[in-house]
């Protein structure tokens, strides 16, 4: 079981005996303290998606299925294509990947983990964090550098995300891809 | 469940987390239904005691009592009367059901599946808390599903047309401003509150807040101002604040006391009802309030007032504070807004000195932002109530 709060995109719960992949996960903040989880999810076996909202602690039947590591190799639209240590290749649609598709990039060499259910891959989980290149972001407007301050930027990918105020367009970051979070310049 | 011929039913539950926040709204809501809506509303709340402080009426001893015509249980483990499923379930602030009734919903949920006949469970809503965060937008109304197959779905009050509205009883306003019209009416209020010594002429301040070092540097302003200050506070933690400057313990202080420091006369207000404290917040030139069922009747008085916001972890009440001043900001000349944001920011924040400086910039008779107090409750009420939505809502669900 997991809480709402700890779904990330590429999971897969169980909810009313049918299976869905997690596509977006939005964690706000209700009163005393009480988390509220938006989710964004795509049913396995059919053509629907829905958004629901839970408690964050509302406990989720994730269910374990079959993953393979693998790293990413192409995009044919709408197919992501990942390969496995075998070179067996598997296409996962680019709907599937949810928010996860902004750390999809050209080249990376993090591994991913392609989740299958029968047989068919549906999702992909994220290492828990990558490297990715700032495209742009403004220059610094205070000087600060505790930290703090925080503004947008845009990632190789396309992504975008707050980050430090002393970070520079070109500056290479670490980012914990369950919260979209900066978490350091490299 | 109810014959077509009967009028609705509807559940609400409530669990007590502070003295008056939860079951204040709840209270508000559950009277407003019975009252203007075709609906019978029980309200079971887990302690009416503290309940009781809001409606003095009530007998925290009964485990089901009728007052304002709506039925209220005494929410016990196990339940001492049992659940009935009625059209609605309304959890208010994601209070967990209790198990019966979880089991109940459990069971109806399979024996419709199993016969398209048999009665559904009620439409079941987690009534959440108040933002004016722009994120509640996309969250108000979603269904929220449960393994079990039931759906829940996220209501969410705002201040905005794509949210669930905000509490307001008909006609609301216009009692108010008849109340406000007669200056007599507020002589007599104080006077049925044992309040004495308020000229019509002296400015008055209810206190209704969490402990905060900025209280006391109001209150040390107060003490040198110019003309007298009356404030009114009721037996609670606001008091705790002030102990450095009140001449007796908080434990000796009862209703009725003053005290004289200065130009400021500090009062202990008797504990009222929910229709008592509206009057009350008509009734003063400025409101302290806290939580959120005492913030919106600060609103609904349409005078100036400070909120007290219930401190969460890494300061994100701050965020929801920021995101109402936004909001309520976006019509005051800017810097009216400058001043009246930074009074209620340094009051949050315990800063002294702000907070006293920027008392200064607040002139109490200060007409754009008394126009504007006037004019916020008809732009955030949004043409249609909580109470409205919340059965249309319920009708579309």
């Amino acid at each position: 079981m997991k809480t709402a709060h700890e779904l990330r995109p590429g999971n897969v719960i169980m909810l009313d005996g049918s299976p869905w992949v997690v596509q977006k996960t939005e964690t706000t903040r209700s009163g005393r303290n009480a988390a509220i989880v938006k989710l964004k999810l795509k049913h396995v076996l059919q053509d629907s998606s829905t958004e629901s909202t839970f408690k964050g602690e509302d406990k989720m039947e994730d269910i374990i299925l079959e993953r393979l590591d693998c790293t990413y190799s192409y995009f044919a639209d709408p197919m992501y294509v990942f390969m496995d240590a075998e070179y067996n290749q598997y296409d996962v649609e680019a709907e599937n990947l949810g928010d996860a598709a902004a750390y999809i990039v050209d080249g990376m060499e993090e591994n991913c983990q392609v989740t299958f259910y029968e047989g068919k891959a549906i999702s992909v989980e994220l290492p828990t964090s990558v490297v990715r290149e700032v495209t742009y972001t403004e220059p610094s407007a205070r000087g600060d550098t505790s930290g703090k301050v925080m503004k947008p930027a845009t990632i190789t990918g396309g992504g975008t995300l707050s980050v430090a105020d002393f970070v520079k367009t070109g500056d290479m970051i670490e980012i914990d891809t369950r919260t979209n979070e900066f978490k350091k310049r490299v | 469940m109810t014959s077509q011929n009967s009028p609705e039913r509807w559940d609400i539950f409530c669990a007590v987390v502070d003295n008056y926040g939860d079951i204040g709204v709840t209270w508000r809501l559950a009277k407003q239904l019975s009252a203007e809506q075709p609906i019978a509303i029980t309200l079971w709340v887990d302690d009416l005691k503290s309940f009781s402080h809001i409606l003095p009426a009530l007998d925290p001893e009964l485990v089901s009592q009728v007052h304002f015509g709506v039925t209220i249980n005494q929410w016990s483990t196990p339940l001492a009367i049992a659940y009935q499923t009625g059209n609605v379930l309304i959890e208010a602030f994601a209070c967990e059901l209790p198990e019966q009734v979880k089991t109940s919903l459990i069971a109806m949920q399979q024996a419709s599946k199993l016969d398209s006949s048999a009665a559904k469970p009620p439409l079941w809503l987690n009534l959440e808390y108040l933002s004016a965060e722009s994120w509640v937008e996309g969250c108000h109304g979603l269904p929220s599903m449960q393994a079990s197959g039931l759906k829940k779905y996220f209501y969410f009050p705002g201040f905005t047309a794509k949210t669930g509205g905000l509490i307001c009883e008909n006609k609301l306003f216009e009692k108010r401003d008849a109340w406000q019209l007669n200056l007599q009416n507020r002589q007599d209020l104080f006077a049925s509150l044992g309040l004495s010594g308020i000229e019509p002429i002296d400015k008055v301040v209810s206190v209704f807040s969490y402990e905060t070092k900025a209280l006391l540097a109001l209150c040390e302003t107060w003490q040198d101002s110019e003309q007298t200050i009356h404030a009114l506070f009721p037996k609670g933690r606001s008091l705790n604040s002030l102990q450095s400057i009140l001449p007796c313990s908080i434990e000796e202080l009862s209703a009725g006391m003053q005290i004289k420091l200065g130009n400021l006369v500090i009062h202990i207000l008797p504990m009222t009802d929910q229709e008592g404290y509206d009057k009350l917040l008509w009734s003063c030139d400025f409101n302290i309030v806290r939580g959120e069922d005492s913030f919106l009747r600060a609103q609904w008085a349409a005078k100036p007032f400070i909120w007290h916001i219930y401190a969460q972890e890494d300061d994100y009440h701050l965020i929801k504070l920021d995101a109402f001043m936004q909001l309520y900001c976006n019509n005051l000349p800017p810097e009216l807004a400058k001043s009246w944001k930074v009074l209620n920011l340094a009051f949050n924040n315990e800063q002294q000195e702000l907070t006293a400086s920027h008392w200064q910039k607040i002139n109490l008779v200060d007409l754009p932002l008394l126009q504007h107090a006037k004019q916020w409750p008809i732009d955030a009420i949004n043409d249609v109530d909580l109470v409205s939505r919340l059965v249309q809502f319920v009708k579309n669900s």
